[in-house]
Order: structure tokens, then sequence, then C-alpha cells
């Protein structure tokens, strides 16, 4: 099972209930739900806010082949996975990815929710643009992405 | 033929539009046409260097969005990506 979406703040936003909700629905035993929200200081900088920008046909591409990796090379196939990231800017404390993960034990789940942060924060393509409290705003250098 | 450049994340900075569009006569290469961009950079923003570097650092994504190599040729109009480096979530 897999639920995977872009949401553009400027039409919707990300709610947390509905990846519970999607994970209760696959009867697996042990579930793990994963938010990332907008931090108020990065690199002594006081950040208001992050405009995230995505390439929405190439993240979904990755999400789907993380999802599928995630059989191949963990061996983890019987899994509920629902991932939604943010679009467009949004405020401190604000939440810009949901990450849900169900399997049928602990430890595939922790396992799981951490390969699909970290293999997301590699390949998948977005950007975030901080906005500070003294009204600068600088896009974050990021990784270059593999091209082999 | 018309290629038209989509900016992404840093790249963005390079335009008020969310594209660049250049009018290229021969088939060219991933590599040849990081050059086209960074003379547009040279002639439209004095040689940025931190801009220079977003191409110098970035990918780039054809149409079917599959990203491609310095090799990979453009023959006819299309739309490719640049892809600068990531870092979401």
């Amino acid at each position: 099972m897999l639920h995977i979406k872009i949401i553009d703040i400027k039409k919707n936003k990300i709610i947390t209930s509905k990846a519970e909700e999607f994970i209760k629905s696959s009867t697996y035993g042990a579930s793990i739900l994963f938010t990332g929200t907008v931090r108020n200081i990065n690199e002594n900088k006081e950040v208001i806010g992050i405009t995230y920008d995505s390439h929405d046909e190439l993240v979904l591409k990755s999400f789907k082949e993380i999802y599928k990796e995630a059989g191949e090379k963990l061996k983890i196939i019987d899994k509920a996975v629902f991932i939604e990231h943010i679009k467009g800017y949004i405020q401190l404390g604000e939440t810009s990815i949901v990450i849900a993960v169900a399997c049928k034990h602990r430890d595939q789940a922790y396992v799981l929710s951490r390969y699909i942060i970290e293999e997301i924060k590699k390949r998948s393509p977005i950007w975030k643009k901080e906005h500070y409290k003294n009204e600068e705003s600088e896009w974050l250098k990021g990784n270059p992405i593999n091209t082999n | 033929m018309k290629i038209i450049l989509e900016l992404f994340g840093a790249s963005r900075d390079f335009s008020n539009k969310d594209y660049l569009q250049f009018e290229i006569k021969e088939v060219i290469e991933i590599k040849d046409l990081k050059k086209v961009i960074i003379s547009y950079l040279d002639k439209n923003f004095n040689g940025n260097k931190n801009f220079k570097k977003i191409v110098e650092s970035s990918a780039f994504c054809s149409e079917d969005n599959n990203i491609i190599n310095d090799s990979y040729k453009i023959s006819k109009d299309q739309k490719i990506g640049i892809i600068p480096p990531i870092g979401g979530g």
C-alpha cells in the first residue's frame, strides 16, 4: 500500500490524521508517524518560514522508487507507506513532510521510516528557501543529485 | 530549435519567469547547454559566480522526467529542467 502526494499550500495543507487513518486501514501491527516541521534557528539565523519548491513529477517518481527499493533492499515486503510533502511557503512550526509507515514488526517500521526520509533527502528534487527575521532569505545549498 | 529551460530551486533567481528560452541552431549536448546558460548569466547577471556554481553543480532532466547526463543530445524543441543541488524534507 502506498500513498504519495505533493501538497500545494495555496490549495491545501498536510493533515497528519489522514496519514494515521491510512496506516490504520492496513491492519499491520507496528506503525510510526514521522513529521518534519520548520524549526526556528538554522546556522544561527532566526527562521520565520520556508518556501519549498519541487519538481513534482520527479519527486513522485522518486517516492515510488524508494518504496519499491525498500522491498528489495530492506526485504520489507508487507508494508503500508504514506508520504506527503509540502510545496510553497509555510511558517515556523508548520508541517513540511509527513511519513507514516506500518509493518508487521516494530524493527521493520523503524528501519523503513528512517530509510524513507534519508533517501528523500538524497534523491527527491525538493528545495528550501529560508526566510529570516531580518527580512533576508536564501536558498539552502543542498546536495548535487546523482546523474549516474 | 527552441529549448525551454524550466527553473527550479536556486536557479529560479536566474529569471522573473519560471523558465529561460534559448534558440539553438544545431544538435546540442547538455554539457554545451551549460555553457549557453553560463553565457546568459555572464550577459544578464555580470557573471554572478554563485549563479555559475549553481549551473555547474546541477543535474538536468528531460521532458519525460528522466535525469540525463552531460552527453545527452537535444535535437528538437524540448523542455529541459535544471535540477540544482537538493535538500528537501
